[in-house]
């Protein structure tokens, strides 16, 4: 038996074990038995809702790199109430900065009653607060700790209304058109909000922005085919002609048919996109891109499709001729040539020259057929969007044979293109397949993506069919060659071979067609024989005198200031002699 | 053995000596080895912590500074933008030219 200081040492060991072990009980406890419930209740305490800083959305730039909307910083400026010490000093600090007068200021300071028991109280400012404003509210929130400013963005567009339906715009909800809209899946940024470890003020704490799980990345860049120089020149002329013939709207699109680029796309009415939530209700039809969402019936323009479908099918070859009596009926449909006149002998060149709404409609009705000929319609891709990458495309209006709404007298109309609804960005596409000798080129606005890692990806011209022959295409241009040196005079660029057709449509009313107004319409294309620049021009309602309003006299003088210029500013060296 | 572990402190006879000294200097060195990694362990959370925070300081900076250069970049933009650069244009005395006619030079440069 142990006695004295060792039985001593051993009882105090077992005292000590004996304390322990509720300790390490309580550990038990807390480690392993209730551990869930505890780890439960401290993420409760500190795991919260945070977001990093979102990145900027994409930018938006024309083919040499120039910013056509881009992004500029805002701040959200918001206040910890029940830390303000001197309300009237900071009201009158605050209210020139926020835009704001210092009694709105100073009730915005108040405690409202359903706060008083809050821990602390935090009222929003002002928002939307930009530049030195911003810069200056900076400088106070370094000694006063209560001023909160929480950053974001604001789509921002330099060139003020330049190419607004291109570039459209996007409203809170995601909605808008333009590129803004096609792309927006792309040009939003990426936020990164998620659950974490965060501070009082909501900061994820450091540990909890090492691990780096959470990561905001910016938008895409988008690069255009869209020249601003170009687009700013393609304007002003459009601007002048709508002025000079009293034009109620119109449109110019310049393409570049060998690869489908749009260089400029102008129309109007336009807007400008930094005020779209300016505008009445009424007034946001302007919102929408003439060149790919609204519809005309595009005249004799359509001709040439009518021409080339008829050659390339094998209907009629290049020698065929028909008398031209100034009339033919067909399917109950009566149609006379513009002139009223008939014109005796003519052949496809005496169609072109003259536009003979005879000559086409007796090539579809007795020669093509109306399957063949929708065919061809389909071919050129009219009745389809062209999916240039714009929002709000539409696909137009196409009457087919096979179709319940089909009548025997479209196929006659269908050939001048009357009864026939188009795009202008469709009838520039369908172009641009005879310039560039039958291939027809996808229309494309982006010419490069720009991801958030610095990876470029460039967007290749694309194929869209063949809808002619390159021998069809190309005899079709001599064609409007042709036409272009010997009828349409104004649309001739001296130095420049010219291939082009005018187009004098009328406007469909309930029951029939406007008697008076119209659209006048010309597309050319040019240097021949390898054209680099096909320019479309389109007027809505020209109230010039009723003698002069055709194409020929108010579209096709626009084509030649538009081309003259344009073949300057692109370095298109001229191919044949000028006259001095 | 008993005598030669024993040793007499004030008449009271106490077990130690060998045993007692390998086990203590086998607790020194385990608590020396636990402090040692403990120091380290809580040097590297220091250290960690000190990085964090030197990350989430630049990732302020670096969302700062994008801001600015967006500012910087629209108001370049803005600036060189073409409504601008016509208001200037005119400002500097120039005009829209009335008839602008392009000369063909053949053959330049050649000799």
């Amino acid at each position: 038996m142990m006695r004295g200081p060792e039985a001593r040492l051993r009882l105090v060991t077992a005292l000590l074990i004996a304390a322990l072990l509720p300790v390490i009980g309580q550990l038990v406890r807390l480690q392993v038995l209730d551990r869930d419930r505890y780890q439960a209740e401290v993420e409760e305490l500190v795991m919260r809702p945070y977001a990093l800083p979102l990145p900027p959305a994409g930018t938006v730039r024309d083919r040499n790199g120039d910013l056509l909307v881009g992004n500029i910083p805002i701040y959200g400026v918001g206040a910890q109430i029940d830390l303000i010490t001197d309300t009237q000093m900071a009201a009158a600090a605050l209210a020139p900065l926020l835009d704001l007068d210092e009694a709105t200021l100073l009730e915005k300071f108040v405690i409202r009653e359903d706060e008083e028991d809050l821990r602390w109280v935090w009222h929003r400012l002002a928002h939307g607060i930009r530049g030195d404003n911003a810069e200056a509210i900076k400088k106070l929130k370094e000694s006063w700790d209560w001023l909160t400013l929480e950053p974001t963005w604001l789509r921002f567009y330099p060139e003020s209304q330049l190419a607004s339906h291109t570039l459209g715009f996007v409203n809170a909800d995601g909605n808008g058109y333009g590129i803004e809209a096609s792309q927006f899946h792309l040009l939003q940024p990426r936020p990164a909000a998620g659950m974490g470890e965060v501070d009082v003020l909501r900061v994820p704490l450091s540990e909890e922005l090492a691990k780096g799980e959470l990561r905001a990345f910016a938008g895409t860049d988008i690069t255009l085919t869209i020249d601003r120089t170009i687009q700013a020149f393609v304007e002003g002329e459009l601007d002048k002609a709508l002025t000079l013939y009293g034009a109620s709207g119109g449109t110019i699109l310049v393409m570049n048919p060998q690869t489908g680029e749009i260089l400029a796309s102008a129309s109007y009415p336009d807007y400008n996109p930094s005020l779209y939530s300016t505008y009445d209700v009424s007034e946001q039809d302007r919102f929408v891109d003439p060149a790919v969402s609204v519809v005309y019936e595009p005249g004799s323009v359509f001709k040439i499709f009518t021409v080339a479908a008829a050659l390339d099918s094998g209907s009629v070859n290049r020698d065929w001729s028909y008398y031209d009596s100034g009339l033919i009926e067909y399917g109950g449909v009566l149609v006379r040539n513009s002139d009223g006149a008939g014109h005796g002998q003519q052949n496809l060149q005496g169609v072109i020259d003259r536009s003979l709404n005879v000559g086409v409609a007796t090539l579809t009705t007795q020669y093509v057929g109306a399957n063949v000929f929708a065919d061809y319609v389909l071919r050129f891709g009219f009745g389809r969007p062209t999916n240039v990458g714009l929002f709000g495309e539409t696909a137009g209006l196409v009457h087919l044979p096979w179709d319940l709404s089909w009548q025997d007298g479209y196929l006659v109309t269908n050939a001048f293109g009357q009864g026939i609804a188009v795009t202008p960005i469709q009838m520039a596409t369908a172009a641009s397949a005879l310039a560039n000798h039958g291939t027809m080129m996808k229309p494309r606005l982006i010419t490069e993506r720009r991801t958030p890692e610095g990876r470029v990806v460039p967007i290749p011209p694309k194929v869209a069919g063949q809808p002619v022959s390159a021998d069809t295409a190309d005899y079709v241009v001599g064609l409007m060659e042709h036409a272009v040196e010997t009828s349409i005079v104004k649309a001739q660029v001296p130095g420049y071979r010219i291939a082009g057709k005018t187009g004098t449509a009328q406007i469909p009313v309930s029951g029939g067609y406007d008697s008076v107004e119209v659209i006048t319409s010309f597309i050319g294309f040019g240097p021949l024989p390898d054209p680099q620049l096909l320019i479309l021009v389109k007027l809505d309602r020209p109230q010039v005198d009723l003698s002069v309003r055709w194409g020929t006299q108010t579209a096709a003088p626009v084509f030649n200031l538009v081309a003259s210029r344009l073949f300057v500013l692109l370095g298109i060296p001229p191919t044949e002699p000028i006259d001095p | 053995m008993s005598v030669a572990w024993q040793q007499s402190t004030h008449g009271v006879p106490r077990r130690q000596e060998k045993v007692n000294r390998t086990l203590m200097t086998t607790f020194v060195v385990i608590t020396v080895m636990v402090a040692s990694l403990g120091l380290l362990y809580l040097g590297l959370v220091a250290s960690s912590a000190h990085l964090s925070s030197d990350i989430w300081h630049m990732h302020s900076e670096m969302a700062e500074i994008q801001r600015e250069s967006s500012r910087l970049e629209t108001e370049i933009a803005r600036l060189s933008s073409i409504p601008v650069l016509q208001v200037r244009s005119v400002a500097l005395g120039y005009q829209a030219a009335e008839w602008i006619e392009y000369v063909d030079i053949v053959d330049v440069g050649a000799p």
